[in-house]
């Protein structure tokens, strides 16, 4: 048996016996387990209940600054050179050849390893300085810019993935090999959910000009591993049933199941009487919180109450279900209904030749989005103890792939460093850490590993990084591994 | 046995016999501590111990150290560093040290103090020490036992002041039985039958039915296909579909054979090394090619050989060794003795095959076989027989028509022939083309000299991409006529900074299956090759601009055909194209066709299509100069092929012959093939690599066993198939046990090691070491049968036991690891599913052949699927693929099929050998509204009316035994006539709501049923498909 199952099964059978009930809070999910719900009592209402000990034993580790996370997931690797990470010498590097004193002999992809030239392409876009620290943040991204006092832009980020599943897989799970459990599922075995009518780790799929398409995404990158299934992220979609199978079939009316609930639960309840198993008790309580996710998602997806004032703040698109601009309209709501991770994936940054046009699409898709974001989590109070993360897997080269000329280039992947941004619970605002060379090839200063990024965010939410483990074929493991280290300097 | 081996063996009985019942036992007490605490430092990693230190070892542990002191000196606990140390009270001092997260209780360290005063007794790992036969114990009056099981179970429940519980009844014997052997319920008949016999050996009888069912082989297999990772897609980036499923055919096969479970090991690990392996042998390979793979652009081979080879030793060790050997891939084991150069030892029986790094995004990523069937082999020979009868006959003909031949013109002249360039376009597209491609409406890109390379005009344009990318147009307003001979040509410039891998040029008169390809096979229609894909030749030279030009007959493009759109495609790199068109050439009349001088001249002027080599050759030589063989070829060659009335006259045998062609070219496309494994000729040097980074080579290794588990066996070879032989030898101490204990896993819940995948030290001990170890030899020594082991198991007392559990026994015994009482634990995804399946009727009972793509969501392959891959898209079949049992279900990796992950069903990305058992609100949503599951209610809800009886009571007891075997109690009886009388009134005043419950799903309503009441009773099979006891085994 799972060991995650085995602890919810004491737990179970302490409450059915009476047993110690409470105390040894060692189940996420352990609300479903409420006597209130366990005598059928009609549904509440969603809301947030007061923070009750969900998670694991122990955690948080201490005092967290963030409740929950949003992670914004450029998927395919934007440009941190067109966007963020400013060069102007390159500009006198038009077509020179990257020098071999930079490259350093580390490995690059196949796709560009037998080119016979390695031709810098300095960026086309124009970059300006924001912000009281005067960040340079490039002109494609003006909204961004305007908030970039609260953001803490990391420009050293680095894996040694070098290709896009095994760096995806890698940020998200700690490994580049499938089967580990990714960062939400970490957090909802590890925290729990903060709202019994929701799942607690969510995952939303944008589309780009009406239809999907980019690099692959992949369920292990918000599948819980070894972890119980329990915690793997639900995803939210834009078509069809919000989440699987919520709708009821055609011809069974709401009335119809409610009643259809009530005689299941006599039948069960009988069967429980009989052979005494408490898991037949467990299964009532789930049909409950079945039932109460048919209202409490639709209600969650329902923007008919947001403010015009707000809608615009996030951009025409935002009334297009399953546009950047939506979902990240839905990740407020979703951060407001107390869930705990929340995974905004947007996918089509691949660009390895026509970057300048592509890169000003996705841009144009992405800015006001994220602006609004982080601006309608602050106007409202909730970017203290609101964590939101935005970047890809890796970062792209300075050199061009493919044919180079003024105005047009392709960059292939480049893992030793690019940039990511942080913003709320517990992350220092308006600054800009970590330096890379002239060629944005190489960290010369702060570098933040992915594991560090992770440990970070850990301890953003009150999780010690290393004490976050789960036994697994007679190991400890964790989300970083046995790696990572916290960034002091981020944290507030 | 060998002889080597003895002085261990006495050792462990010495060790079992003299073990005291107060003294600390070492295996089951103080190991574990010391594995859970210490070994991480002090363990067999040698790169991080400290102080000098090893405590995995009894001589290391009782060496001097570094310091001078000793950890342990046997019976003096108070000069022993270990102890001091765990006693300590100051931090600097104390072990475990207080940062390490390890921390002993009070009672463990004086556990450990009492072990080291009383001799610090040492042992093997017990897992590492072969399997001995135990003393049974008595049995106890009053207690039914079958089976020494029940004895070895009974004397625990002794200890521990338990009883077993009584039999089961009939009903709950038949439905447990059924569900484990065969994964679906009894039929109502199948119980009454049971019910009925009288016989003392009825329920044995049910075991051997089952035992003997078809139906066994599937439900056994798809648990093992668990552990083998089988899937339909690669797995890794495109996640493309892979054609492995003879592999999980031959699973089915060899567990309703009965094969032994050494001769399934060898074959699934070394098949094809076996002396004159079979065709069957070949695909049990499958077992190791059905790891993930990728095909990702930029991925580099070296990296992901070693990752095949890392995922194949993890897998085999996890299966057969039960122990966790993934992390020696970095490092000497922490807690087990095995060292990273035996990791590496053991990755070199994998590492060499011929399978290439990248997968290609194929189908069938080489090696693979083709598995034909029995019939598809026999109709192959009868149609060579054919082609051969109609080649005998066509030669005779042709000799004689070039026997007869002469030339009518031997002096006729050829004047210049008129040739016809029309260029289609060039600067801007044809007159109401659209533009599409890989970009939509802004595909085309235009560019000018000098940024840019140009052949005619102004403008070229210019493609650069990833993979298979495209513009092009269609709908033009004059289309583009062909005639006779007419060739289609485009100009191209390859980028030779970034040159694509292919230029394909495709043409569409109505449909775009017609393609010519340059370079590698990797545009649109890639592996044709005929005219929707043909291959001209090699990609153009880079940096200058070249004539690609094609016949258009040979692209399916015949004398009337009308081009209405072009698309120019290529994959990756950067492409020019321009000053596309079509090239019309006067060809030679009837009268010129029969004489070989006017053609000869014809030829030299006319290129295309290319003659054979040969016959080119022969052309090119001065008529005078050719010999006398070479005359004849070129005669041979012009009567048969151009001569009007020759080429009638053989006409209808080339019709005969392309006939039959046709028909082998369907057999052959028909016949599955399969991946399977295959050595190089030459060895793959394997090295130990540091810290498993593929670029750190160290020392050289070759494939060798880790002795220290089990001697190697006489005459072993250094390959695969000596890895199997010694898997499967008598002395090995893990492979039996670790199976058996997976069986017993499957009947009774959990392992008696609860880490079924890993025995070693850090793994659970067995609750029941002795019946373990019973069951361990027992197996080898019934030249492991597995029929007969689950025969065995499921005919003991202890898994005939009611399943009813008390407060007390919950308390005492909360798992059930006791076995206090019968196995109670929710069903498979799978069984669940096809449970829902049979009692509805709609079950496809076909065994074996391709997987099958039943109801799910829409839309969920769409937001994660790579725009190139084909599993980009799911389409969902119809009719009775809608119905097979659920181990036949598409099982695409990186999007798993919704309703089977959300109970539980792993992602197969990786071996393993245990699932979760969850129990969360989504699987009540599946339950509740996926469509398979309300379609299997209004199915079995027909059944009910039809097969039910005429009372409402006796249709609720056939819906209720149908599912749960037993009798509904009056209570329950009485609940479902309320679902069903509040239902009818209610579909009676919304008549239309049963019309919509009736229409879910594909399968056809019966006819003449009354609606309201079959959408009535389609809901009392809905609430019994929804019980918790469905969805359990008890």
């Amino acid at each position: 048996m799972n060991p995650i199952r085995e602890a919810e099964l004491i737990e179970t059978r302490r409450h059915f016996f009476g047993k110690a009930a409470g105390g040894m809070g060692s189940v996420a999910l352990a609300s479903l387990l409420n006597p209130e719900l366990l005598a059928g009592a009609p549904a509440r209402p969603a809301a947030i209940p007061p923070s009750t000990a969900t998670g694991i034993d122990g955690l948080p580790h201490f005092a967290p600054k963030a409740k929950r996370v949003i992670y914004l997931f450029m998927s395919g690797a934007p440009s941190q050179l067109d966007m963020w990470d400013y060069k102007p010498k390159m500009q006198d590097w038009y077509d020179k050849d990257l020098p071999d004193s930079v490259r350093n002999g580390q490995r690059i992809t196949t796709m560009t390893s037998g080119q016979k030239r390695f031709p810098i392409a300095p960026s086309i876009f124009k970059f300006n300085r924001f912000g009281k620290q005067g960040a340079w943040v490039s002109e494609l991204l003006p909204h961004t810019a305007g908030m970039v006092d609260d953001l803490a832009v990391i420009k050293t980020v680095n894996t040694e993935a070098i290709n896009h599943d095994p760096a995806i897989t890698y940020i998200q799970t700690g490994s580049q090999i499938p089967g580990r459990p990714s960062t939400g599922a970490w957090l909802s075995y590890g925290l729990g959910s903060m709202n019994e009518n929701l799942p607690a780790f969510m995952v939303l799929h944008s589309t780009v000009n009406g239809g999907f398409g980019g690099q692959a995404l992949y369920a292990r990158l918000w599948g819980s591993g070894f972890l119980s299934t329990r915690y793997q992220g639900v995803s939210l979609r834009s078509n069809g049933d919000p989440v699987l199978y919520l709708s009821n079939p055609n011809g069974l009316s709401a009335k119809m199941r409610r009643k259809m609930l009530d005689n299941l639960a006599q039948l069960n309840r009988e069967r429980y009487q009989e052979v005494g198993d408490p898991e037949i008790q467990s299964r009532i309580a789930q049909y409950e919180m079945a039932y109460r996710m048919q209202t409490s998602v639709p209600e969650l997806t329902d923007i008919s109450g947001e403010s015009q004032q707000t809608l615009d703040m996030y951009g025409p698109e935002v009334k297009k279900p399953g546009t950047f601009a939506a979902n990240c309209l839905l990740a407020r709501r979703m951060a407001e209904r107390g869930v705990r991770f929340t995974q905004v994936f947007i996918r089509q940054w691949d660009q390895h030749g026509n970057l300048p046009n592509d890169i000003r699409r996705q841009c144009g898709i992405i800015d006001q989005p994220c602006a609004a974001l982080v601006q309608d989590l602050k106007q409202r109070g909730m970017l203290d103890d609101t964590l939101v993360i935005w970047g890809g897997e890796f970062g792209r080269t300075i050199y061009c792939q493919g044919g180079l000329s003024k105005t047009n280039y392709g960059r292939d992947h480049h893992p030793r460093c690019y940039t990511k941004w942080m913003a709320g619970g517990g992350i220092q605002p308006g600054i800009v850490y970590g330096e890379t060379d002239d060629f944005s090839y190489n960290v010369t200063e702060n570098p933040v590993h992915i594991h560090d990024l992770n440990a970070t965010m850990l301890h953003c939410l009150g999780v010690d990084h290393e004490k976050l483990t789960f036994k697994h074929q007679g190991r400890d493991f964790r989300l970083t591994d046995v790696h990572g280290n916290i960034v002091p300097d981020l944290l507030a | 046995m060998n002889s080597r081996f003895i002085p261990a063996c006495l050792l462990v009985l010495f060790s079992f016999s003299c073990s005291r019942a107060d003294e600390p036992d070492f295996n089951r007490e103080i190991l574990p501590l010391l594995s859970e605490n210490c070994f991480a430092c002090h363990g067999p990693d040698e790169n991080v111990r400290e102080a000098g230190l090893r405590l995995d070892l009894e001589e290391s542990a009782l060496e001097k150290l570094e310091s001078g002191n000793r950890a342990i000196v046997a019976g003096q606990s108070s000069r022993s560093e270990l102890i001091t140390r765990i006693f300590s009270e100051d931090e600097d001092l104390l072990m475990p040290p207080p940062d390490s997260g390890k921390n002993l209780s009070p009672a463990e360290k004086e556990k450990i103090r009492k072990w080291v005063d009383q001799g610090a007794a040492w042992s093997r790992h017990w897992a590492f020490v072969p399997p001995n036969k135990p003393e049974i114990p008595p049995a106890r009056k009053g207690w039914q036992t079958h089976s020494p099981i029940d004895l070895l179970i009974q004397a625990e429940l002794r200890k521990q002041n338990l009883s077993p519980e009584k039999e089961a009844s009939r009903e709950s014997l038949i439905r447990r039985v059924t569900l484990d052997l065969i994964g679906l319920p009894p039929t109502v008949q199948e119980i009454d039958h049971f019910l009925d016999d009288p016989s003392p050996n009825a329920y044995e009888k049910v075991v051997d039915r089952l035992l003997a069912s078809r139906k066994y082989g599937e439900h056994m297999g798809r648990i093992w296909l668990d552990a083998a990772r089988y899937a339909d897609t690669h797995g890794l980036h495109l996640d493309n579909e892979r054609e492995i499923w003879p592999y999980r055919n031959w699973v089915i096969d060899a567990l309703n054979s009965n094969m032994p479970f050494d001769q399934f090991t060898i074959e699934q690990l070394a098949g094809d090394l076996l002396p004159e392996p079979t065709l069957e042998q070949k695909v049990a390979t499958g077992f190791n090619r059905c790891n993930v793979t990728t095909s990702e652009g930029g991925s580099i081979d070296a990296e992901y050989y070693v990752r095949y080879a890392v995922d194949r030793v993890e897998t085999t060790s996890t299966v057969w060794l039960g122990l966790t050997s993934g992390c020696a891939a970095c490092h000497d084991h922490k807690f087990d003795p095995l060292t990273q150069k035996e990791f590496y030892q053991l990755f070199s029986y994998f590492y060499s095959l011929t399978e290439r790094a990248m997968d290609g995004n194929a189908k069938l990523p080489p090696p693979v076989i083709k598995v034909a069937t029995e019939e598809q082999k026999k109709e192959l020979e009868k149609l060579n027989a054919e082609l051969a009868s109609i080649a005998k006959s066509l030669n005779e003909k042709q000799t004689a028509l070039v026997a007869n031949y002469s030339d009518p013109t031997p002096d006729g002249k050829l004047g210049k022939l008129e040739q016809a360039e029309k260029v289609w376009f060039d600067d801007a597209l044809p007159e109401g083309a659209r533009p599409e491609g890989n970009e939509g409406g802004n595909s085309w890109q235009f560019v000018s000299a000098p940024e840019h390379p140009v052949y005619s005009g102004k403008k070229s344009t210019r493609r650069s991409g990833n993979g298979l990318t495209q513009h092009f147009f269609s709908s033009v307003k004059n289309k583009l006529a062909l005639g006779k001979g007419d060739r289609l040509f485009a100009y191209v410039y390859l980028d030779p900074k970034n040159p694509p891998e292919t230029v394909q040029l495709q043409f569409n008169n109505g449909t775009w299956e017609h393609r010519a390809f340059w370079g590698a096979d990797k545009g649109h229609g890639a592996g044709r090759n005929n005219a929707s894909n043909l291959k001209i030749g090699p990609l153009p030279e880079t940096g200058k601009w070249v004539r690609l030009e094609v016949e258009a007959s040979r692209v399916g493009l015949p004398e009337g055909s009308q081009v209405n759109g072009w698309a120019f495609t290529q994959f990756g790199g950067t492409v020019y194209w321009d000053r596309p068109g079509r090239i019309t050439t006067q060809g030679l009349n009837p009268e010129q066709q029969k004489s070989l001088a006017v053609w000869e001249q014809y030829r030299k002027q006319v290129k295309q299509p290319p003659l054979p080599a040969p016959i080119q050759k022969i052309l090119d030589t001065e008529s005078g100069k050719r010999n006398k063989d070479q005359v004849k070829q070129l005669v041979d060659h012009f009567v048969r092929n151009v001569h009007p009335e020759a080429v009638a006259a053989i006409k209808p045998f080339r019709d005969q012959q392309a006939a039959v062609r046709t028909r082998v070219d369907a057999v052959n496309k028909a016949i599955p093939s399969s991946l399977i494994m295959e050595d190089r000729k030459q060895k793959r040097q394997a090295y130990v690599l540091e810290r498993g980074e593929y670029t750190q080579q160290r020392e050289k290794v070759d494939s060798r066993i880790p002795e220290w588990i089990s001697p190697p066996v006489s005459g072993m070879t250094e390959n695969r198939l000596g890895l199997a032989k010694w898997l499967v030898s008598r002395n090995h101490p893990l492979t039996s046990r670790v199976t058996v204990n997976r069986y017993w896993q499957h009947f009774f819940g959990t392992g008696i090691v609860k880490t079924s995948e890993d025995f070693g030290i850090q793994g659970e001990r067995p609750t029941h070491p002795e019946l373990l170890d019973w069951l361990a030899i027992d197996f080898m020594e019934h030249d492991w049968n597995v029929k007969r082991m689950h025969k065995q198991l499921v005919m003991s007392a202890t898994y005939r036991q009611s399943s009813h559990v008390t407060p007390e026994k919950l308390r005492l015994d909360p798992e059930n690891r006791l076995l206090s009482r019968g196995p109670r634990f929710r069903l498979d995804a799978e069984v669940i599913r096809d449970s829902a399946l049979w009692v509805g009727g709609l079950m496809v009972e076909k065994i074996g052949g391709p997987s099958v793509k039943p109801y799910q969501p829409a839309g969920l392959w769409k937001p994660v699927g790579f725009g190139g891959s084909n599993t980009a898209v799911f389409r969902q079949d119809k009719g009775e693929k809608l119905y097979r049992r659920s181990m036949y279900t598409f099982w695409k990796r990186t999007s798993p099929p919704p309703s089977l992950s959300t109970f539980d069903a792993p992602d197969r990305e990786t071996c393993q050998v245990r699932r979760a058992r969850t129990n969360t609100p989504l699987q009540a949503l599946v339950l509740m509204n996926d469509v398979q599951f309300v379609e299997a209610a209004r199915k079995f809800g027909e059944r009910i009316l039809k097969e039910g009886g005429e009372s409402a009571k006796s249709k609720i007891e056939f819906a209720f035994r149908s599912v749960l075997t037993r009798r509904p109690s009056p209570t329950e009886l009485q609940t479902l006539a309320n679902v069903h009388a509040e239902a009818k009134d209610e579909f009676r005043n919304n008549p239309h709501s049963a019309a919509e419950l009736l229409k879910i799903g594909e399968s056809p309503t019966a006819d003449g049923l009354d609606a309201n009441d079959l959408a009535a009773w389609t809901l009392v099979a809905h609430v019994i498909l929804n019980l918790s006891e469905t969805v359990t085994k008890n």
